[in-house]
């Protein structure tokens, strides 16, 4: 068989032919893949390889004065459910059942799940927030269509300590009470977004940010825990002992207002929000209004030196025991005889002290108070806050200045209470209490900002008052119970009875016990205010109830705080030099 | 039918010019996939380091919650019973200093 010049020829074109029938397809294909099937396709390919991912940034962590950690979030493992398209129910529930036997769920979790799956939704979270024990069970147990996802969870390491300033989170981070709810912007920070790049594998290997995440501002409280700590102790030793109904203490330190303890008991665990019983989330230094009984003299005493239309010498004469203001009668809680100006309050004589405000007017005392800023509310940094009650002159009745005078027919909150005492301690100036200290955030530390400071009392006034009653009722008056050895403080009783709304009067069994003073008298490190509502042990008086809890925490807080007496006192035992006691110390 | 011989020098200008192709496409794949395997790495070892610092805060928040007041109180006073002072039972160091003087 010879080769000719055609038959080579015709061989060629032949092939030639195949080849470019093999390139016309190959380039029909092209273009079909990559003209009419290009968005189709890009669009799968970019899902392939790359999505975007949504970043949250963590909650900023809240610390007390000194760094130490009161609320952080923290990582915590989210089991959640896809189904396929079309998946069958009873492929669905198998899985839940699989979960199910890993992880306890309640009949309310598998019958929101199962209205989910009913609705057709394609992500549906099983549980979330789980304990960490079951992360390695499910990640074992490999099921179909259950996935886990990271997410945080707020961490209270202190339990119920200072619950009711922190407040709490709901499962989505957000704030619900306390500093956790007032400072939910500045702490939850920004969410942002990142482009993820995969390798064939679906291995990440480059993460592009389109938007940055900034993280939560950590915030730093004017708490000071140990402080904290013995205020909480020391109140709920109080409610217990006088089988009160509920109790708050609140410390401060007066030059600068800010607030170094805040308890409130019956207290909840910010843990296990929300507590059982809702009550325990009242913050009852802000959120309890109250009649402070004859806590209140205090202001009745300051307006009265402040007019100078009281006559200092005068002698009030309390024999009676009680005063009949419009055919209602306002007694004393012992006989007195005559009392000059200072004793009047000093004993907390209502007669004297109704005596006092009748010569001072309607309109002085009512300007007077507010001065002191009762009847709106401190401007606090926690959420809630009361204002109280003080209703304007016009509405007064004959019974009303001196119901005032002796701290009834007017409503306040203990911090009120307290800025007011601070006043006194300040030698005359209102210093607005605060909780927060500073803000940390990406943009660096910034102190928080502070409430203006104003002159509300004459600095002679107020060192009258101290000097000459206040300091007085705790050495010999009402207030001996708040006396700490070594420390000269003052301070004001008040005990109130408390209003029936069932019999439209006030009540002879039900009493709420305050004391508020501040210590030591002549450079004051720490105003302290108690109430104790309903105690039922026997004893009511702010005196017998309040006023001890005053000096248990003082002599404590003193005692931290490392103030050295101003009288010397008792045997000699050597306390350590160190606010932190080391090894070395104790030696 | 008659080949035409190509010249040595095409040849290997032929040669070299795929030789140099193909080292150039190696490269760039191997240049593509070391970029990759190093992005992984990098992500991973980031992923670590996030891990790593998240177990940290975990940590310290566990140290603060065995440090709180109450749980030192009460290890304190059941365990090594202890009680604190009478205030009458305390004097200070620097009180004690200056009666020395």
């Amino acid at each position: 068989m010879t080769n000719s010049p055609e038959r080579v020829e015709k061989r060629a074109i032949i092939t030639a032919c195949g080849v470019a029938l093999w390139f016309v397809l190959v380039a029909a294909r092209l273009v079909q893949l990559q003209v009419f099937k290009h968005r189709e396709l890009k669009s799968e390919a970019i899902e392939q390889n790359r999505y975007i991912r949504d970043v949250w940034p963590t909650r900023g962590t809240i610390t007390d004065r000194h760094g130490k950690l009161l609320a952080r979030s923290l990582p915590f493992p989210s089991l959640f459910l896809a189904p396929e398209a079309n998946e069958s129910r009873e492929s669905l529930s198998r899985k839940i059942k699989q979960v199910q036997q890993i992880i306890p769920l309640s009949a309310k979790e598998i019958q929101r799940v199962k209205n989910r799956v009913e609705n057709g939704d394609r992500f549906i979270w099983i549980k979330r927030k789980i304990p960490w024990e079951y992360l390695e069970k499910l990640k074992q147990a490999e099921i179909p269509g259950v996935f886990l996802q990271t997410e945080t969870k707020r961490f209270y390491p202190y339990g119920s300590y200072l619950a009711h300033v922190l407040g709490a989170v709901d499962i989505d981070d957000q704030g619900l009470g306390g500093i956790e709810y007032k400072y939910n912007q500045l702490l939850q920070g920004k969410k942002g977004r990142v482009l993820v790049r995969r390798d064939a594998l679906r291995r990440k290997y480059d993460l592009e940010v389109l938007e940055p995440a900034i993280p939560g501002n950590d915030l730093v409280l004017t708490i000071d825990s140990t402080i904290q700590y013995i205020a909480e102790r020391e109140l709920e030793r109080a409610v217990d002992e006088n089988q009160a109904s509920w109790g708050t203490v609140i410390v401060s330190h007066p030059p600068t207002g800010e607030i170094l303890a805040m308890a409130s008991y019956p207290d909840y665990d910010p843990n296990y929000y929300p507590p059982a019983d809702p009550s325990a989330q009242i913050n009852r230094a802000i959120q309890e209004n109250f009649e402070p009984g004859s806590a209140f003299k205090i202001i009745t005493a300051a307006a009265a030196l402040e007019s100078g239309k009281v006559n200092l010498r005068r002698i009030y004469d309390c024999s009676a025991g009680y005063v009949s203001i419009g055919g209602l009668a306002i007694r004393d809680h012992k006989r007195f005889n005559l009392l000059t100006f200072p004793e009047v309050f000093i004993h907390s004589s209502n007669v004297g002290t109704i005596q006092v405000a009748m010569e001072l007017g309607e309109y002085y005392f009512f300007e007077m108070i507010r001065k002191f800023r009762f009847g709106e509310k401190t401007g606090i940094d926690l959420p809630g806050e009361e204002a109280g009650i003080l209703r304007p002159p016009s509405s007064w009745t004959v019974h009303t200045l001196p119901h005032i005078s002796v701290g009834y027919e007017i409503s306040v909150t203990a911090v009120q209470l307290l800025q007011a005492l601070n006043v006194l301690a300040n030698r005359g100036d209102l210093v607005p209490p605060r909780v927060v200290r500073a803000i940390n955030g990406p943009d660096g530390n910034k102190p928080a900002s502070t409430p203006p400071s104003c002159r509300v009392l004459a600095a002679e006034t107020a060192a009258y008052m101290i000097d000459a009653i206040f300091s007085k009722v705790v050495e010999e008056g009402t207030g001996t119970a708040a006396r700490v050895l070594g420390f000269p403080a003052a301070g004001k009783t008040g005990t109130a009875q408390k209003f029936d709304p069932v019999t439209k009067s006030y009540s002879s069994s039900r009493h709420r016990a305050v004391f508020l003073g501040f210590i030591p008298v002549d450079n004051p490190r720490i105003s302290i205010i108690v109430v104790i509502d309903e105690p039922k042990a026997g004893k009511y008086y702010g005196g017998d109830v309040a006023a001890p809890v005053f000096r248990e925490i003082a002599s404590r807080v003193l005692l931290y705080l490392r103030e050295l007496p101003r009288v010397r006192a008792g045997k000699w035992v050597v306390a350590s030099h160190q606010a932190q006691i080391t090894r070395e110390d104790n030696r | 039918m008659i080949r035409k011989k190509i010249p040595k020098a095409e040849l290997w200008f032929i040669l070299l010019s795929l030789g140099l192709g193909l080292a150039c496409l190696t490269f760039y794949i191997w240049y593509q996939t070391e970029l990759i395997r190093l992005g992984i790495e990098i992500r991973q070892a980031e992923e670590r380091i996030n891990r790593l610092e998240e177990e940290i805060k975990s940590l310290e928040a566990i140290r603060s919650s065995l440090l709180a007041l109450d749980r030192v109180d009460k290890i304190a006073r059941e365990k090594l019973n202890l009680k604190e002072p009478d205030q009458d039972q305390l004097v200070y160091e620097e009180m004690l200093q200056e009666v020395k003087k």
